[in-house]
């Protein structure tokens, strides 16, 4: 028997019930998108989308997470280069304070009032750089330090520390380090810096001081102490000319011992005369003998550890200087250590700047990203309301014709006409 | 009177049809009810002179529209309809296990890892470290929630299976019963429709539930079986199923049926060979499904916990000691098996499993006969790896992990023994750190650049990272060994790199064994000069140290142990390991996804099975309706064909009556006239 036009009536209601319980869920759906405004509910709506929108969230969490990183070290960015700001002021007064005291007729008392006003801006000096963030950690930290990373004075050589892992944290993509190299700022390497400080020795007689040591070749030096003896000052009658001989010690900072003798260049009497040092052929070191020496004078020549090392034998130097050419020795070498001072505080200052720039950057670019990253995620799970609108739409057309045919067909029966 | 005969016959006949239509149109919604039809036969005529009289009407049958075949493919297909749907069912449950966005399970992980971003912003907050540890915990728990999510789904599958089990056991009894009756009915030589019916649909229902192959015998009964060849009934009798753990890995899980037979051991059937039904979609999902959800969350606990751990390990708390297990993880895990083998995995021993390379899987070692060599075979592709002997085994990983079996207790020939080393990880995942002075947040070594240091070298990073090189490894080709322990520098001087114009550099004192530049891909031993790369991490005895920038000549950076008195506590402000911690989020771990991108994965992979289940439930179900379809346009009641029918048996049945009338008039005819 051919069924290919039959139908069973229980089928074709069960079909027509199915058809529009179909209808009404995939209705419920579209509302349900709807009103969540998702088009990715559940991860097995749209597989990829829903673990791009995932991986989107993530990475939105994460950027907030180092937005939130960042702004800590640029906190204590701005805190360290403000800390540095305040150093350079201070230095700077330090310096007028010696060119003050560096005038001309001035009484002890005079200097101890100075001596005094140095010692207080390099405590407040000493404050400023031991400063500390609002996590307690040390702005000029380096690469780890003490929760005081500069101590000084001490009674040692040297006799101001960093106490500390001299070097700097790099910076990231993402995040910028949050402290300074304190060494790299403040204290002066032998070698690096080659900032070296002449105490002189005088005899009866002597008016002897020197100018500023300037350095070179300082690897070979590598933080050897010099004491530099006067042998023999001649005066040529002849030519007015006077010349110095002298013996040089060097002991190495291994504690070896070397000496070696040598004599100045004649100039004309009463002229500085210029002090070359020499190791094997090279020039390590040069100064000018001023005043007048005589023989048994004696020069020491010692790396000094810091700028806080050369405040600190300035204040010294101060304290003790005496009418003769002591105060001037003391304030020109002050002023050199504390220009060398300057520059590193500057130099190290310069890079914290360039940090908060960068963290600048860094927020700008992250900014941008977050923006991406949600329109990512939008893009992957967000419905498109206009096109959900028009489904829903669509939908609910269809299912209301799908109500009003079954309504209609299930009135249609041969019993109706049957009487 | 014949007549009268002919007439009565008809009414009769046309009764009896009008009797059936009735009877369609009654059962009309009665699931399974074929639509019988009157076969009429004419009687055969009366021979006489003038020829054959024909002499009526008669009930030859009642038959049933059926087809057979149709009504067989319908069952199948509705029994694959049974199995995706309840399939389908169930992964719905489980993806929503596994939720994402703000609230999932991914982001319970990223937090966490997000936040030691502020320890490493304030190492010595104790608030920001005890966030942290918080974080660990939520995390933990929202691992073990999801596990627990995952049992109490297999709990309540393991049920529905037991529910079915006991139906089908209900319905095999029920069909040897009716097969019993209708034997003794086909003896009449008129099939009973109504019973053949009720079995045709008693057979439907038990196709629900488990796919069977019906084979009819000449006395009328229908033999059922199931999984191909086992005879569920059997003329009147049944015999019944049960639910079991797999007796081939006691102790797994794994789930089976058993068929148990009168007087013989139980046979297993597993899902393969059910081929449908809702057992088979069940068992598939239990025994699958299910456990690659499971694995998948487990080895993203086991491999998170491991990795945090060891990176704990390599750190020191602010109290100067090396960091404690953040995370409980498994120190072994042991195989299943029916034979003697003592199988295990060691988790403990940093240099026996490698949690990035991890495949979430579980895995059966089956041993040659005679034993000795073996396949490892990994259960979610088959992927198999060999193995010549025990020590062979033990010597290497496979996917991140090393098969272990005790010599003493050889294994027997062709044993199995399964390993599920993922299975509970996710449920027994615990936090065990809760002081925040034991997050170790800091590097057991510390470095400083040289003093007189000239160039622009800046330090990007130092961490422990307990690994070295060993010549041994890949056959000789050397690689990376992961074993926890580092050397740390002497104290005093420490290591020191000093580099040279051309850009390398000299280690001072020389390593124990050769530096490894970490950043090449695969790693790369370094061999002296050692060639300095700005940005490349290397790895010297134990730790990492990274630099960027360009060295001068003769510009040194020194590596300390951050222990050494001379630094003091400067290590409590140190967070170079909590930052080594944070950036396991960045490690490949997950099938070369990160750890952060993990969780998005393993939702895209349910996601994506939970999605073809869906489109498997909705073309099966489509199948099974058009079979349907096609099943009940032979052996449904269409109303209008009834009421057709109605109409044309009534006509029959007045124009019978009407007969009979006549009949009567012409008999009232004959008496009157005779009577006269």
């Amino acid at each position: 028997m051919s069924n290919f036009y039959r139908v069973s009536t229980a089928t074709m209601y069960n079909g027509a019930i199915r058809n529009l319980s179909e209808r009404q869920s995939n209705l419920v759906n579209l509302q349900e998108n709807l009103t969540s405004g998702k088009r990715v509910v559940r991860a097995s709506d749209d597989p990829v989308a829903a673990a791009q929108a995932e991986r989107a969230i993530s990475r939105i969490e994460r950027l907030k997470s180092e937005q939130r990183a960042l702004e800590t070290q640029r906190n204590s960015m701005s805190l360290a280069e403000s800390a540095l700001g305040d150093a350079v002021d201070l230095v700077q007064q330090l310096r007028e304070t010696v060119v003050s005291a560096g005038r001309g007729g001035q009484k002890p008392s005079d200097r101890q009032t100075y001596a005094s006003q140095l010692q207080s801006l390099r405590e407040q000096l000493n404050e400023v750089i031991n400063r500390k963030d609002t996590n307690g950690q040390p702005l000029l930290g380096a690469l780890g330090s003490a929760l005081q990373p500069f101590v000084g004075p001490l009674f040692a050589n040297p006799d101001n520390q960093f106490n500390g892992l001299p070097g700097q944290n790099s910076s990231g993509g993402v995040d910028i380090a949050n402290s300074l190299d304190g060494h790299s700022a403040l204290m002066f390497d032998a070698v690096r810096d080659g900032v070296y400080g002449a105490t002189v020795t005088r005899q009866p007689g002597s008016s002897l001081y020197t100018t500023p040591a300037q350095t070179s070749n300082r690897d070979l030096m590598d933080g050897a102490s010099y004491t530099f003896d006067i042998n023999n000052v001649t005066t040529d009658p002849i030519t007015n000319t006077t010349t110095v001989d002298y013996t040089l010690t060097k002991t190495d900072k291994n504690g070896i011992i070397s000496t070696s003798t040598g004599s100045s260049a004649p100039v004309l009497a009463g002229q500085p005369i210029a002090i070359e040092l020499m190791q094997g052929a090279d020039k390590i070191m040069s100064f000018n003998l001023k005043g007048t020496p005589v023989s048994g004078d004696q020069v020491q020549l010692q790396p000094s550890a810091g700028l806080m090392s050369s405040i600190d034998a300035a204040i010294k130097g101060l304290q003790q200087a005496g009418d003769d050419g002591g105060t001037s020795q003391v304030v020109t070498q002050a002023l050199a250590h504390l220009d060398t001072g300057l520059t590193r505080i500057q130099a190290v200052r310069g890079y914290a700047g360039e940090l908060l720039n960068r963290a600048d950057r860094i927020t700008d670019d992250q900014g941008k990203r977050s923006i991406q990253l949600e329109s990512d995620r939008s893009r992957a799970e967000d419905l498109d309301m206009l096109k959900g609108i028009s489904d829903f739409q669509n939908a609910n057309t269809a299912y209301d014709a799908a109500l009003k045919s079954y309504a209609q067909v299930q009135r249609l029966s041969l019993f109706n006409y049957i009487n | 009177m014949s007549l009268l005969n002919v007439g009565s016959r008809a009414l009769l006949a046309n009764q009896v049809a009008l009797q059936t239509t009735g009877h369609n149109i009654a059962n009309v919604s009665v699931t399974g009810y074929s639509r019988q039809r009157v076969a009429l036969e004419t009687v055969p005529g009366q021979f006489t002179g003038a020829g054959f009289i024909g002499k009526g009407v008669n009930v030859a049958d009642i038959l049933r529209n059926h087809n057979e075949l149709l009504t067989r493919q319908a069952a199948v297909a509705q029994s694959v309809q049974a199995s995706d749907g309840v399939r389908n069912e169930r992964f719905s449950q489980m993806q929503n296990v596994f939720s994402g966005g703000p609230s999932g399970l991914g982001a319970a992980i990223n937090d966490m890892l997000n936040s030691l971003g502020d320890v490493v912003s304030a190492p010595t907050d104790l608030t920001a470290r005890t966030v942290t540890l918080t974080r660990m915990d939520e995390m933990a728990a929202r691992m073990r929630s999801a596990s627990a999510e995952l049992g109490e789904i297999s709990y309540s599958v393991a049920e529905q299976l037991r529910n079915n089990t006991t139906s089908i056991n209900d319905l095999a009894k029920g069909i040897a019963n009716i097969n019993e009756q209708i034997a003794g009915a086909i003896g009449s030589g008129h099939s009973p429709n109504d019973l053949l019916d009720q079995r045709d649909q008693m057979i439907r229902d038990l196709s629900q539930y488990i796919q069977v192959t019906q084979i009819p015998a000449s006395d009328g009964t229908v033999g059922i079986f199931v999984a191909g060849s086992q005879a569920l009934v059997l003329g009147h009798t049944a015999s019944q199923v049960s639910l079991g753990e797999s007796a081939q890995f006691p102790g797994s899980g794994q789930m089976a049926l058993f068929f148990n037979r009168a007087g013989a051991p139980p046979i297993e059937l597993n899902e393969n060979m059910l081929g449908g039904g809702e057992t088979f979609g069940l068992l598939k999902f239990a025994n699958r499904d299910l456990a690659e959800g499971r694995n998948l969350l487990g080895r993203m606990a086991l491999a998170i916990g491991s990795e945090m751990n060891y990176q704990q390990s390599q750190g020191l708390t602010l109290d100067g000691n090396p960091g404690k297990p953040l995370f409980s993880t498994p120190a072994q895990i042991n195989g299943y098996t029916t034979g003697p083998a003592k199988g295990s995995l060691n988790l403990s021993d940093p240099s026996k499993f490698t949690p990035s390379k991890f495949a979430a899987s579980d895995y059966e070692v089956r041993f040659t006969a005679p034993p000795g060599g073996g396949q490892v075979v990994r259960l979610s592709d088959g992927k198999v790896t060999d193995f010549t002997d025990l020590t062979d085994l033990a010597s290497q990983q496979i996917d991140g992990l090393t098969f272990e079996f005790d010599p003493l207790f050889p294994p027997a020939a062709n044993e199995r023994v399964m390993f599920q080393p993922f299975a509970n990880a996710a449920a027994n995942m615990q936090a065990l750190v809760y002081s925040p002075r034991d997050l170790a947040a800091a590097s057991p070594v510390n470095a400083q650049m040289g003093k007189s240091n000239a160039g622009t070298l800046q330090l990007a990073g130092i961490k422990a990272s307990g690994e070295h090189w060993d010549a041994s490894l890949n056959g000789g080709a050397g690689g990376v060994a992961t074993t926890g322990a580092y050397t740390l520098p002497p104290t005093g001087s420490g290591v020191t790199l000093t580099f040279a114009a051309d850009g390398t550099f000299t280690v001072n004192p020389p390593p124990a064994n050769p530096p490894i530049d970490r950043s090449a891909t695969p790693p790369q031993e370094m061999s002296p000069p050692y060639q300095y790369q700005s940005g490349h991490a290397i790895t010297i005895d134990g730790w990492e140290i990274t630099l960027q920038g360009t060295p001068k000549a003769g510009d040194s950076v020194t590596v300390g142990d951050a222990k050494d008195p001379q630094y003091g506590d400067w290590y409590t402000r140190n967070a170079s390991n909590a930052g080594a911690l944070r950036t396991l989020r960045d490690k490949k771990m997950f099938d070369e996804s990160t750890l952060s991108d993990g969780y998005a994965g393993l939702m895209a992979t349910v996601g994506t099975r939970a999605q073809s289940a869906q489109y498997a439930a909705k073309l099966s179900d489509s199948i099974a309706n058009n079979l349907e379809a096609d099943r009940s346009a032979i052996s449904g009641v269409n109303l209008d064909e009834e009421a057709a029918k109605l109409i044309q048996y009534q006509q029959a049945y007045q124009a019978s009556a009407k007969l009979l009338q006549i009949a009567q008039n012409i008999f009232d005819n004959l008496i009157q006239t005779m009577g006269r």
